[in-house]
């Protein structure tokens, strides 16, 4: 039987907009395919040893239970969690965890306060939030029975930009996406995957939870080819309707 | 006479008139409009009020109703705005109905329920002589901003009110800290360590670092969400004492609280005398409503009594738990709005031994939220225990299908999900599998319970919300 062992990072401070909702998706499809899923707690103080885990989840948090967790973050956990994306570890980051993961966050008036540095990129925080449902294309998921579009909701004013090396998770088709400019949405690095799509991302886009666990096993099992089909009406229509409503 | 100041009343009477007529319900553009003539109308009409101001996130409209018996039981005439208009043009609306052409009114104590992102600005035009706060947990977050920024508008609301008497809830770090430092007299209310230990530690918590050095917490009791026996390891700051405290419950089911709640003298040290009270609604969180009330009384010299004779009598308000009997059936409707109140509502659910039916009506329109991530704050998994004695979970509103999702991957068989999108199919449905002498509850969020209700006024001819 196979089994996944999921690290939830900081989900008492960074649990904003119902990010746990990722976790709960995770830990149900493997679940209904009788592949054991584990999910371990790891916040500030805990020992963080990113070898014991398969996927780690970092979602974002309030501005001052972010400040909280920094200090942590980068001075205990940091190293760690550098090596582990160096060594291909499968990650999802979230909103403030994935600014976190860049090398800093420029404030609108101009005070950079530096973060991981574990992707080359960057956010530049803006005084307006973007705001709303959105709708973006992700090449990697398309098939010939799905157009490969994901549906989320942002909340966000920082405005992120990618280096060379790091690629979009996804195309906009509706919404603001990473910076509102240039029409992308969420980075994709070794098998680092970020988003400002926070709450609900993985439920009610089941073929990109399917992606992250099946990327896991096979970097954990030399056997696994691939995950067998479930049962994803609820998940469908509720995707379904939401990229309709969006995009008109 | 101020000429200017009987025109602007006489128009804003008219107009408060003309919308009740055309019954568009609207109760706030009246105050709109008065502002707009006469700017300074509200301190020329408030200064021979006494005024009772509550806030906060969760609670607010339920504890100014038992705040109201409270004064009817004690005899004492009030103005209040009761259907909900808790913005600034609503409290002015309020005023202006209860004055005459010249300003004056025979009442002169006034309670007002006051939107807690509204409070600051509320304060602007009128201060509150005493203030009493719910709780602070997250709630519409894309709406309101983060919810620091809405407790330090509160905050500055109560700065701007020097005379101000504050009611906090001493569980509640955020709450609690609104008098920590603050020159104003305050009566905390809460629970004691002993009174309810049923709680698991919610991992989900809005508030678990020390507001003044970010430390973590150390709790020695939980009640619910955030609210507890708090204590912050580094700088000290913690659950202050509380004068009115629930020291046991008794027992909690689907309709009603018995507890003992003690009460101890707002000035000296004599020892608290305890008291038994039934609650005359279901549910941890009422409780609290119910001991922030029974604060306020005590803080105004009311007997024990009476603060006894209004939890137990008071009627619930519009959409938070209405109750309406059909062919033997019951149907329930409660406002659900936002995580901790939701999960609330869910554990009270789980004190149901019958036979039920439970509809979701999920809108994602403005007052709603437009994001609806927080579902997945809700501990739906819960439900899990009660899933045998449900025949439906059904799914309804604009989000139906993430509702539907969220119940299934809270673990609830997909058989026993109904998607069902029309509100008097869904009705239809719910009553079908509903048998005599059970309950359907009905569980939407605050436009859909617009939309439920004016079908069950249609169907079962309710009162309208403003009266
Ligand atoms: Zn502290």
């Amino acid at each position: 039987m196979y089994e996944l062992n999921i690290c939830h990072l900081y989900p008492d401070l960074l649990n904003l907009y119902g990010d746990r909702g990722n976790i709960i998706a995770l830990k149900m499809r493997c679940k209904w395919r009788g592949i054991n899923a584990n999910v371990s707690d790891i916040s500030i103080g805990d020992k963080f040893d990113a070898e014991a885990y398969d996927i780690i989840f970092l979602g974002g948090g309030q501005d001052y239970e972010q400040e909280m967790i920094q200090n942590d973050l980068l001075n205990e956990k940091g190293e760690e969690i550098r090596n582990a994306v160096k060594n291909d570890k499968v990650f999802l980051a979230i909103c403030g965890g994935y600014q976190l993961l860049g090398s800093y966050y420029k404030t609108w008036d101009g005070k950079e306060i530096h973060f991981l540095n574990a992707l080359n990129l960057w956010t530049v925080g803006g005084k307006e939030r973007m705001i709303g449902n959105f709708v973006f294309e992700c090449d990697f998921l398309k098939n010939d029975n799905y157009d490969g579009k994901i549906v989320g909701f942002e909340n966000h004013s920082g405005r992120t930009y990618l280096g060379p090396e790091v690629k979009p998770l996804g195309k906009i088709v509706k919404g603001y996406g990473n910076n509102g400019e240039d029409g992308f949405e969420g980075a994709i690095y070794k098998n680092v995957y970020c988003s400002y799509s926070h709450g609900s991302l993985l439920p009610k886009n089941p073929a990109l939870a399917d992606h992250l666990i099946s990327i896991a096993l096979k970097q954990k099992y030399k056997d696994f080819e691939s995950l067998s089909s479930i049962d994803d009406e609820f998940e469908n229509l509720a995707h379904d309707t939401m990229v309709k409503r969006i995009t008109g | 006479m101020n000429i200017r100041l009987t025109f602007t009343i006489i128009i804003t009477k008219l107009l408060i008139f003309a919308l009740r007529i055309l019954k568009s319900g609207g109760t706030s553009l009246p105050g709109k409009v008065a502002r707009k003539i006469y700017p300074d109308i509200m301190k020329v009409i408030s200064k021979d009020f006494r005024i009772i101001m509550v806030t906060g996130t969760n609670g607010k409209t339920t504890t100014t109703r038992i705040i109201g018996k409270l004064l009817e039981e004690n005899n004492i005439e009030y103005i209040t705005n009761k259907s909900g208009a808790n913005l600034v043009s609503g409290v002015i609306t309020t005023f202006i109905e209860s004055v005459d052409i010249r300003g004056k009114s025979k009442t002169s104590t006034a309670l007002l329920e006051v939107d807690e992102a509204a409070f600051n600005v509320v304060t602007d035009y009128v201060q509150p002589d005493i203030l009493v706060v719910t709780n602070f947990f997250r709630d519409q977050l894309d709406r309101y901003g983060e919810l620091y920024t809405t407790l330090n508008n509160v905050r500055s609301g109560i700065e701007k009110s020097p005379n101000v008497k504050l009611v906090l809830n001493a569980d509640d770090s955020l709450c609690a800290s609104l008098g920590h430092n603050m020159d104003r007299e305050v009566v905390y209310y809460g629970f004691s360590d002993e009174a309810y230990t049923g709680n698991i530690t919610v991992v989900n918590s809005d508030a678990s670092i020390c507001l003044y050095c970010k430390s973590k917490y150390e709790y020695s009791y939980h009640v619910y969400g955030h609210l507890g026996g708090f204590s912050c390891p580094n700088c000290g700051y913690m659950r202050p004492s509380s004068k009115v405290t629930c020291v046991k419950i008794n027992e909690l089911n689907t309709s009603y609280s018995d507890i003992i709640f003690s009460l101890s003298p707002i000035k000296g040290n004599e020892e608290p005398v305890s008291y038994n009270a039934r609650i005359n609604l279901p549910g941890l969180y009422n409780i609290y409503n119910a001991l922030a009330a029974a604060s306020l009384g005590h803080l105004f010299g009311f007997s024990p009594d009476s603060l006894v004779k209004a939890m137990e009598s008071f009627e619930c308000g519009f959409g938070r738990m209405e109750t309406i009997e059909t062919e033997g059936k019951t149907i329930k409707v409660i406002l659900v709005k936002n995580p901790t109140g939701f999960n609330q509502v869910l554990s009270y659910l789980l004190t149901e031994k019958q036979n039920t039916q439970i509809a979701f009506v999920i809108n994602d329109r403005l007052a709603d939220g437009t994001d609806i991530s927080w579902l997945w704050d809700v501990d739906f998994e819960q439900l899990q225990q009660m899933q045998d004695n449900v025949s439906y979970f059904y799914a309804s509103g604009i989000r139906a299908e993430d509702m539907a999702v969220r119940l299934k991957y809270a673990g609830i068989h997909s058989d026993k999900i109904q998607i069902e999108k029309d509100y008097e199919t869904l009705l239809n449905k719910a009553l079908d599998a509903t048998l005599e002498g059970q309950n359907l509850y009905i569980l939407p969020t605050y436009t859909a319970m617009l939309e439920v209700r004016s079908l069950l006024e249609k169907k079962f001819g309710l009162k309208e919300f403003w009266k």
